[in-house]
């Protein structure tokens, strides 16, 4: 087999049929559903959850991942934060003329090793090869298909006091592509949180029923995901910069930078809106588990301010957060 | 009825609430004048019949001796028919004009309510919160208008028989003073330690602060317009557990001298700047620090000026007087990012681990105030920051801004209204940074507008798309929402500062705003009105590494500067000599500005000031607003001389003036290697912007000849004094006319009155 892929690999003819037993079939051994044009599948419930997203990610490769595991848990993560359980997902790949098959397998592998550890299935697939320079490399896209249990259903009532938890600390992922990219020197070894987090919700799901909502922080950061579900269920949210779970790795590199940790994204952190009542319990659960070893309340709904997000700062007066707006320009006098 | 005469006078100005019915009553009978006087919408309407010459004497009795407080803008006599009274009276309030009722003023106590203070004889003795017409609290009471002692925080106090006669008598200097109150029936003080344990009250509480006070502790003191934090200025080791405790390393802090003389010892002043401290308005006024004071170093690090203001509550005299203090730190109590303290609750809250102990009372703040801060620079009044003592009172335009309301910027945030021919600028908010800062914004504004009886049309803001107010402005009803540009702003406050209407030059000097273009603008020349502008030159470009971080840290500012004029890897390595400590900093800022990660470009003096500050290492990281480059200023004085500058170019590009800094830039680091003094370079650099400046506009009027050689000066650089007095005096010999703020600040407390008239015109 060559070393490079070329249009021919997308043309449907003989490069493209080795290439798909060769790369894709072998590792997402989906054998039966490759006969048909598509895959039929049985689900356990009427109810589904269906999320689709696109990985363009620069660099392909980075500490704690690579473009195929995120794309995995992108869309595992997704479907999981919904309250639904994944099942089944579909891969797409655009590859740039050119790009390395050893790379495209490592991907692949890395995708198939994800997706089993998960407990999805990916039933289907699709790949296509443009020009150099059309694409920069590898584009995936995933869609992914979970079940959702009746009693599973979110969002619940948010109500005021309810608690605010994160699963660990904010912003590795950010922080970890910004070093991977070398283009500013090593500012740090710190690997991206990149994980599937359906597991550790399946335990916070059977731990508690008064969970009100979940999210995961990607784009934007826990801040602006915040802000989203404040306007989203017009409430207010304040959190407290002095319980920000912050490696000092990526608080050293927001120094520099002059970036915000709040606003950096994170790939395999949850946030978690539970009744005050039951923030012991699902703290417990969340401890217990591996991605959720360093989960901490970070704040609580408020009365006043609907569709506001704030953060309390150390020194005694809040903050109004807003989204994350493009380039941060200097507001100061 | 020869001799005789009837004429109506009408008196605008600050006219109510001032005493000034019960003065005109005074001189009427002095003059036997008969008649009436009463307020109206529009003013004091007075009708006035007696002799002629009486008549002519009772006029000039009104244009030359007002009452302390009053301020009259215009007076009209016309000539009536007689009505034939027999006396002389005050009569009920008018409802009708066009309302240019205004909200009184917070005046600092008056020579004889102190004079009364001091006398053993009178019931008032020692009494700290004795007041009259013409002194005390007024706009930080009123809780609704109209002004009236039931709608202000006095309504907890019953008036006592013997005040309540001095209230109701027309002749009595307290006729309707409405915070009128004394030992028996009003407000009292009580001193508590800081967790809020009952010390002392009245006299004896005084008495215990002072001793506090002269024992080295720190004892937060509620105010007029809220709490101050005092100690002993001239004991160095509280001041700088002050500044711990209150985690300000180097900002300024205020004195209050107990006299005239007091002030003497630190600092020197002229005849102007005596009326200055001494008026009812009562700024802190920065004046010279004197050489070889005895002011420890602590109190205003780096600087050649110090803030300076004399008592201006009767409690605050009481703390001078038989206590051998005579330089007290008095600085407002606002913890880092929030309004300043005026509610006892809050105080206690946050002041522990501040203050050792607190003086309050009882006497409610309903509107919190920050003291003015003024300055004379160019024998003119020079307004660092309009608040206590000017706010409410409206400033008068000559163009019809009804129903126009300005929110103002980010930072030294003010708020303008306009109704008919009136703007009235809100008190100094400050940094909208906080929620808190915010709420308080909002609670001002709010009030003011009901109370102006403001009808809200058209509401203007700044571009910048991530200032509060620009969120405030979407989410406010309004049928018309304008964005204005930053120094268009600032080019109109300037204008209509100076009653300008026409277009002219406007040379602004500034710390940050936010651009047409998208970048940060801050050295500009524009030509405009208010309709419109033009940007005829401005400073080239260079990128701010990690945006806001490079405003705090001017060394990273002074980084991308060099590595923008030298490129990456000489720019690097000159870096690396001036900031050997920052080696692997200056590595990754170098990358951050070649691959454009959150490096915003800016052409700004005041970043450009930081820079150099940065660079001769005077200051390489900001503690307060403004600070590196305030204390490159602070090197140079104006009275200094100096005939050399740093090499420039001028480059024209797709018509706009770009100033180059690259020849500037490489003889400022040489100098450096050198071994030349901070002090050396910060002066010749003072004087190469004002060289630039020159330039640009000798540049722009060659370019276009048939513009008028007229110039407005504004931005927030301008409060440094040696640009100032320079620029003006350089501007002038090149035969412009040249303009300066006389009533608002020229930094971005004046913005809100641009924003208002640009919106105004841009509406009509
Ligand atoms: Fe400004
Ligand atoms: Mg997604
Ligand atoms: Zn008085
Ligand atoms: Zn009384």
């Amino acid at each position: 087999m060559s070393e490079k892929i070329s249009l021919a690999h997308g043309d449907g003819g003989e490069l493209a049929h080795q290439l798909i037993q060769e790369v894709f079939v072998s590792a997402f051994e989906h054998h039966e559903h490759a006969r048909l044009d598509a895959a039929l599948l049985h689900v356990p419930s009427n109810k589904l959850a269906i999320s689709t997203d696109s990985f363009v990610i620069k660099p392909v490769f980075f500490p704690g991942g690579n473009i195929g595991k995120l794309a995995i848990v992108g869309t595992v993560n997704d479907i999981a934060v919904s309250g639904a359980e994944p099942l089944y997902m579909t891969v797409g790949f655009i590859l740039e003329e050119g790009f390395l098959i050893k790379d495209l397998k490592e991907i692949v592998t890395a995708m198939a090793e994800e997706a089993k550890k998960a407990n999805v299935k990916i039933v289907a697939g699709d790949t296509k090869v443009v020009e150099r320079g059309s694409v920069d490399g590898i584009f995936i896209n995933t869609t992914g298909v979970g079940v959702i249990k009746e009693e599973n259903f979110l969002p619940r009532k948010i109500k005021e006091g309810d608690s605010v938890i994160i699963s660990g600390t904010i912003g590795d992922h950010g922080v970890a592509i910004l070093s991977a990219r070398g283009e500013l020197g090593l500012l740090t070894d710190l690997e991206s949180d990149c994980a599937c987090l359906n597991r550790l919700i399946d335990d916070i799901m059977s731990a508690s029923n008064k969970v009100k909502i979940m999210r995961d922080p990607t784009r934007g950061g826990v801040a602006t995901t915040l802000v989203e579900i404040c306007e989203d269920f017009k409430v207010a949210i304040e959190i407290r910069e002095d319980d920000l779970p912050i490696k000092p790795e990526v608080e050293g590199a927001c120094d520099l930078l002059g970036f915000e940790p709040l606003y950096l994204a994170n790939e395999g952190k949850l946030l978690v809106i539970v009744a005050k009542e039951d923030e012991a319990k699902v703290l417990e659960v969340m401890k217990k588990h591996e991605l959720g070893i360093d989960a901490t309340s970070i704040g609580h709904v408020v009365e006043q301010g609907e569709g506001k997000l704030f953060l309390k700062m150390t020194l005694g007066s809040r903050r109004r957060l807003n989204r994350l707006s493009g380039i941060q320009l200097p507001r100061i006098c | 009825m020869e001799n005789f005469k009837a004429t109506k006078i009408t008196v605008k100005g600050r006219v109510q609430g001032v005493g000034f019915r019960p003065f005109i009553f005074f001189i009427a009978e002095k003059y036997a004048i008969c008649g009436t006087v009463q307020n109206n919408m529009d003013g004091v309407k007075i009708i006035a019949e007696g002799e002629v010459s009486s008549v002519a004497a009772f006029v000039e009795v009104i244009k030359t001796k007002p009452p302390r407080i009053a301020r009259i803008d215009q007076i009209k006599v016309e000539e009536i028919s007689f009505n034939n009274f027999n006396s002389f009276t005050i009569i009920e309030s008018e409802r009708g004009g066009k309302s240019s009722l205004v909200i009184p003023v917070d005046t600092a106590v008056c020579p004889e309510c102190l004079a009364e203070m001091e006398d053993p004889e009178n019931f008032r003795y020692q009494y700290p919160f004795i007041n009259c017409t013409q002194c005390g609290p007024r706009y930080t009471i009123i809780r609704e208008l109209p002004y009236d002692r039931p709608y202000t925080t006095m309504s907890d106090f019953l008036m006592c028989e013997d005040c309540k006669k001095e209230y109701d008598d027309p002749t009595n200097r307290r006729h309707h003073a409405q915070p009128i109150a004394c030992p028996k029936c009003g407000p009292t003080v009580t001193l508590s330690s800081i967790k809020g344990e009952f010390l002392s009250t009245g006299k004896k509480a005084i008495d215990e602060t002072i001793k506090y006070i002269k024992s080295g502790k720190i004892v937060a003191i509620k105010g007029i317009g809220g709490y101050h934090l005092a100690c002993d200025a001239m004991d160095e080791d509280v001041v700088q557990r002050l500044r711990q405790r209150k985690k300000r390393p180097n900002r300024p802090l205020a004195i209050m001298a107990g006299t005239v003389t007091a002030v003497e010892k630190v600092a020197s002043f002229c005849q102007k700047e005596i009326e200055l401290l001494h008026s009812p308005e009562a700024p802190i006024v920065v004046l010279k620090k004197k050489e070889n004071d005895t002011l420890p170093e602590a109190v205003a690090p780096g600087m050649n000026t110090i803030g300076v203001f004399l008592p201006y509550t009767p409690l605050h005299k009481l703390l001078f007087l038989n206590s051998e203090l005579d330089l007290i730190i008095m600085t407002s109590a606002n913890p880092s990012g929030l309004p300043m303290l005026h509610k006892d609750d809050e105080a206690f809250t946050y002041l522990d681990g501040i203050a050792d102990h607190i003086l309050s009372s009882n006497r409610e703040i309903e509107h919190p105030i920050d003291d003015s801060v003024v300055q004379l620079v160019n024998d003119e009044v020079h307004f660092f920051r309009r608040a206590r003592g000017y706010v409410p009172d409206p400033i008068f335009t000559e163009r019809d801004v009804n129903g126009v309301i300005a929110l103002g910027p980010q930072q030294k945030n003010t708020f303008t209204f306009g109704r008919y021919d009136q703007l009235f600028i809100g008190p100094h908010i400050g940094d909208m940074g906080s929620v808190e800062v915010t709420n308080h914004y909002l609670n001002e504004f709010l009030h003011l507008e009901k109370w102006m009886g403001v009808n809200r049309v058209v509401v203007a803001h700044d571009m910048h798309p991530q200032y509060e107010t620009t969120k405030l402005a979407q989410e406010m009803k309004a049928s018309v929402i304008i964005p204005v540009q930053h120094h268009h702003a600032h080019h109109v406050a300037c204008m209509e500062d100076n009653l300008l209407k026409e277009p002219c030059f406007g040379l602004i000097l500034d710390g940050t705003g936010y651009g047409e273009d998208g970048n940060i603008w801050g050295f500009e020349l524009l030509y405009g009105d208010a309709i419109s502008f033009k940007r005829m030159g401005h400073l080239a470009y260079y990128p701010l590494p990690g945006g806001e971080k490079a405003v705090k840290e001017p060394w990273r500012n002074a980084v991308g500067l060099i590595i923008s004029q030298f490129g990456i890897e000489e720019g690097k390595s000159v870096s690396a000599t001036l900031f050997p400590e920052k080696q692997r900093e200056i590595e990754i800022i170098a990358t951050m500005i070649d691959k454009k990660i959150n490096s915003p470009l800016a052409g700004t003096c005041g970043r450009l000031f930081d820079a150099v500050s940065a660079m001769v290492r005077t200051c390489t990281v900001s503690t307060y607003d403004g600070e590196a480059a305030i204390r490159l200023s602070e090197l140079v004085s104006e009275e200094e001389v100096i005939d050399e500058y740093y090499p420039f170019e001028l480059i024209v590009k797709d018509g706009i003036v770009q100033i180059s800094l690259k020849n500037m830039l490489k003889e400022v680091i040489k100098e450096i290697g050198q071994g030349k003094e901070a002090k050396q370079i910060s002066l010749k650099f003072h004087e190469t912007i004002v060289q630039i400046c020159t330039s640009l506009l000798s540049e722009a009027t060659k370019q276009n000849p048939f513009l008028p050689k007229k110039v407005v000066l504004s931005g927030g650089s301008f409060h440094n004094r040696y640009l100032l007095t320079k620029l003006v005096k350089a501007l002038k010999e090149k035969d412009f006319q040249v303009f300066t703020h006389k009533k608002v600040p020229c930094s971005d407390g004046g913005i809100s009155l641009g924003q208002l008239i640009i919106a105004s015109e841009k509406n009509n």
